[in-house]
């Protein structure tokens, strides 16, 4: 399995170049059952991650573009007339896939964006009568534009606490884009792909990385670092218990991508300026980038206990 | 943060001013407990002080240099010097202590300097402890100490505790933790007799009778309500009319003052005690004379910090200077058939010569009507009633024949008017007669069931001698003003007492929360401030140790202190596993320290694969060591199985390596 797993990432390097970090990232929010939000400018192969991902794993996907005037039924589905039953069938909507890429999540209503949320959390849709559940795996990958503000709804801190990570993919460097000029569009590649692992697998796969050994003296550091957040003079807020539960459980899925058995605090650290960027806040800062950076520091501050 | 950004922000406190700031409002709330015992220029030295450390911090300017810090030092000490005439003592030494923890304040710099400072704030509680215990300066003390623990906390950790809410919750929960010790040491922690850090030579101001009278003099009688002492009873509780303590009992007078005479002794006739005897305990506000209060006839000395006089009086050994408790038995009756003693007649009869002449001619007129001396007692009482006399506090003032003055000019007057005036008629007549000054009757507190005695209640009265019958008690006041005996001073005199008085007695609701202040407060006295020896032995003995020693203190205070350990223990289990490194630790810690000297030291926020990832950058040919040995580590640290031999192993192993090779080896 584990074998696979490599595989799979290998396969992954292969299409999106020079970000052997995020993309491992963004497989540990798979494995984790997490959600992913990326954040960056257009054009930096956001959606050609998403795309990778769910070829690689075998997983059905869908992509939505977010628009002002997306309504929760773009995206549910809607209850329709059956005129030969003379019954009402609901038609499912696009969300009803293994990965969803959700695109340019913060042009949407928050009307919209909820709906959205509101199924990542509780992996399942109900509509007037009947609740039905989403496939599993179940796996939303917004990305958002963080420099056009005009016309979106930026996403509240409740909301962006249901993504287990946030994720920044940056500009190549010179090499790879080097690469990337001459070889000429990637998303060309992927249709060729051939699937390494399939949605049985990434049930499993998940599965064994809950199962991931943690000791009490890995939480004793998960806890100060916690803790750290919450005291730290400079942070508004500090992480919230399931923002402690996501961080253990993104520990253990880069714990299982890096082939070991037991989460050391090298995992809790990789993961922490993804799993926290995005939930610490700066007092007296609006600066969004700020919170990878606070993130940064309390990883630095928290002495590990020996 | 630059500075900046801080004005931009502007309310909000800078993280490197948070322990100056706290240790600023410490010290500040410290010098606030003692300001009014303060001269004002130290208070004003303080204030400036304070401020001024604030203004060089924000602008982040320079403190003042040495020199100019020592001539400060040096005139505040001669300030002080010259404002108390020493540097000794409760007063001086914490004005002192205010004026040094201000100028410190002009040099703190360093994490230590704070440490100071509170050192400073806590001392000055601890003084001001000293000084003043009463319950109302009790959350004052609780909130002084809280806000020291606070900036303590501050101090220690910088940066950790932010605002004010979190360090005081911190301190909050470490004095809960400390309570039940204060509490066990409190109660078992074995008491020496006495108070051993109690100062020599704090003169406080204290109010009561004296042992002289001359009621001529005074034309106005401040009535006071400072309390005088409070009285439980135990079982009966006498009757009004039997409710008069017994103070200085006064023999001698020169025709305008009554005085104790010293060293005019005579032997009193024993006496025979008859009908109710009542059992009750005295506690005695500070006076600073000797003399204890008792119902009259006490029967014996309570214990041997007081003797029992031959007029039946209690006088302590020392004089009452701090609160003091005893227990006295008294017979308001008692029968003498023995005649009194010649000296002791002498004494009892003894008028200045040639004045007051028109007193002695009425008290022969008198004594010629009446057949015995306990008619003419009568008689004058009766004269009293018959020509009018008045009971005020505000007399006219008397010349030199003060009785005469006062019997036939003025009649008016208050208790020492006419306790003075029967007794020199007394005297005059034939009849041995003493004045006895004291304290009559007392307020029911029903809350704490005792009475309270105030300045206000104090009365002076006469005893005269009957043959046959002994002393016994004439009280002229009663007769003029049955009221003054009957309902209190209070109720005769409204006008007298001050504006607070009248309003506390006009409202009942105030009047009740007025005596429940009182019993709440005699309370905190009697219970916490005067548990000493002898309320831990009664301790022990309620607790069931039949004779209560001081081992069983000993044994209760270690096994409270145990329990009070492994609930500590219990308490701070998390922090206890962090704090004690165990073998595996330590080798790591080794290990760290090995590639420490080829300037490879670990972060404390390192994690293990991460640090031997940066050892096998900076040195290749350490690599694979490291890399292995930091694997291993976190196997044994994070990994599921916990075998004890491994981890000895890896200790072992640790222990063997060889010195890091140099660079070019």
């Amino acid at each position: 399995m584990s074998d696979r797993l490599q595989q799979a990432i290998a396969t992954l390097e292969t299409i999106i170049l020079g970000k052997p970090v995020q993309l491992r990232l963004a497989v540990a929010c798979l494995l984790a059952r997490g959600h992913l939000l990326i954040e960056d400018v257009p054009g930096v192969g956001k959606t050609t991650l998403a795309h990778a991902l769910a070829q690689v794993f075998g997983l059905a996907w869908q992509r939505v573009q977010f628009t002002s005037d997306l309504l929760p039924a773009d995206i549910i589905g809607v209850s329709v007339f059956d005129r030969s039953t003379q019954q009402f069938h609901f038609r499912k909507g696009p969300l009803f896939t293994q990965l969803i890429l959700a695109d340019e999540v913060n042009r949407a209503s928050p009307k919209a964006q909820s709906a959205l949320l509101e199924a990542m959390e509780e992996r399942q849709v109900s509509t007037d009568v009947t609740t039905y559940r989403l496939p599993d795996p179940f796996f939303v990958v917004a990305t958002q534009n963080p420099h056009e503000q005009a016309g979106t709804y930026a996403l509240p801190e409740s909301q962006l606490d249901r993504f287990l990570m946030r994720i920044r993919l940056g500009y190549p460097d010179a090499t790879h884009e080097r690469e990337l000029l001459r070889e000429g569009e990637r998303r060309e590649l992927l249709p060729q792909l051939a699937p390494v692992l399939d949605a049985e697998h990434v049930l499993a796969l998940q599965a064994a990385v809950r199962s991931i050994h943690v000791s009490d003296a890995l939480l004793d550091y998960l806890q100060s670092l916690i803790a750290h957040t919450r005291a730290h003079a400079d942070i508004r807020i500090g992480l919230s218990p399931r923002a402690g539960q996501g961080l253990l459980r993104a520990a253990q899925a880069w714990t299982a991508i890096c082939g070991r058995h037991a989460v050391l605090p090298d995992d809790v650290q990789a993961v922490f300026g993804a799993v926290a960027g995005h939930r610490l806040e700066r007092r007296n800062s609006l600066d969004a980038a700020d919170g990878l950076r606070l993130a940064g520091r309390v990883v630095e501050a928290v002495p590990i206990p020996a | 943060m630059s500075r900046m950004q801080y004005a931009r922000i502007g309310s909000r406190l800078p993280a490197r001013l948070r322990p100056l700031c706290w240790s600023l409002a410490a010290f500040g709330s410290a010098v606030l407990l003692h300001v009014d015992r303060l001269p004002i220029w130290i208070s004003v030295f303080a204030l400036g002080a304070g401020i001024a450390r604030i203004l060089l911090a924000l602008r982040g300017a320079a403190l003042p240099n040495a020199w100019l810090r020592v001539a400060i030092a040096l005139a505040l000490t001669l300030g002080v010097l010259a404002g108390f005439r020493t540097l000794n003592g409760l007063s001086a030494g914490s004005a002192l202590l205010v004026a040094m923890g201000a100028l410190k304040l002009l040099e703190t710099r360093a994490r230590r300097d704070d440490y100071v400072m509170l050192g400073v704030s806590l001392f000055l509680l601890l003084a001001a402890c000293l000084d003043r215990q009463g319950l109302m300066r009790v959350p004052a003390y609780a909130l002084q100490l809280w806000i020291d623990c606070a900036a303590l906390g501050v101090i220690a950790t910088p940066g950790a505790l932010a605002g004010i809410r979190p360090p005081m919750k911190l301190a909050g929960r470490a004095l809960a933790c400390a309570l039940p010790l204060a509490l066990l040491m409190f109660l078992f922690f074995p008491r020496l007799s006495g108070a051993f850090w109690a100062l020599p030579g704090s003169s406080q101001a204290v109010t009561g009778l004296s042992d002289e009278m001359s009621p001529g003099q005074i034309d106005e009688l401040t009535v006071s309500d400072a309390p005088a002492f409070r009285v439980e009873f135990e079982g009966a509780i006498p009757p009004p009319r039997e409710r008069y303590w017994r103070g200085p009992v006064l023999h001698s007078f020169d025709g305008t003052t009554w005085r104790r005479e010293r060293g005019r002794y005579y032997l009193e006739p024993r006496v025979q005690f008859e009908g109710p005897a009542y059992r009750y305990r005295v506690t005695l506000e500070p006076h600073g004379h000797s003399w204890w209060y008792a119902l009259e006839s006490v029967v014996a000395a309570p214990d041997r910090r007081a003797q029992l006089t031959l007029d039946r009086r209690l006088v302590a050994t020392h004089p009452v200077t701090s609160t003091v408790t005893y227990t006295a038995t008294s017979h308001p009756r008692t029968v003498t058939h023995e005649p009194l003693s010649v000296l002791g007649r002498r004494y009892s009869l003894e008028l200045p010569p040639g004045q007051n002449p028109r007193t002695l001619a009425l008290a022969t007129r008198l004594r010629a009507e009446a057949p015995g001396a306990g008619a003419y007692a009568r008689a004058v009482l009766d004269y009293f009633v018959r020509e009018g006399f008045e009971y005020t506090l505000t007399p006219p003032k008397l010349g030199s024949n003060a009785v005469d003055e006062f019997l036939f000019d003025t009649r008016r007057g208050f208790c020492g008017h006419y306790a003075s005036a029967y007794a020199t008629l007394m005297r005059a007549g034939g009849v041995p007669a003493r004045v006895v000054t004291g304290y009559l009757g007392g307020e029911w507190n029903p809350l704490g069931q005792y009475f309270l005695v105030k300045q206000s209640d104090a009365h002076a009265w006469v005893e005269v001698w009957v043959d046959g019958r002994g002393w016994g008690r004439v009280d002229p006041t009663a007769v003029v003003a049955p009221e003054r005996l009957r309902r209190g001073l209070y109720d005769l005199m409204p006008d007298a007492a001050s504006f607070a008085t009248r309003l506390a007695r006009d409202n009942a609701w105030l009047a009740e929360l007025v005596q429940t202040w009182d019993a709440v407060n005699t309370a905190w006295r009697q219970r916490v401030l005067q548990f000493g020896q002898s309320s831990q032995l009664a301790l022990l003995e309620q607790l069931g140790f039949d004779s209560p020693r001081w081992q069983q203190l000993g044994v209760l205070l270690g096994s409270g202190l145990v329990l009070w350990l492994v609930w500590m223990a219990w308490q701070s289990r998390f922090w206890l596993r962090a704090a004690r490194p165990d073998g595996l630790a330590r080798a790591w810690r080794a290990l760290g320290a090995r590639y420490a000297r080829a300037g490879l030291a670990r972060g404390a926020a390192e994690a293990p694969l991460a640090y031997a990832a940066r050892i096998g950058c900076a040195r290749p040919d350490l690599a694979v060591e490291a890399a292995a040995l930091a694997s291993e580590y976190a196997g044994l640290r994070y990994g599921p199985a916990k075998d004890p031999g491994a981890v000895r192993r890896f200790t072992a192993k640790v222990r063997r390596l060889p010195r890091v090779p140099a660079r070019n080896s």
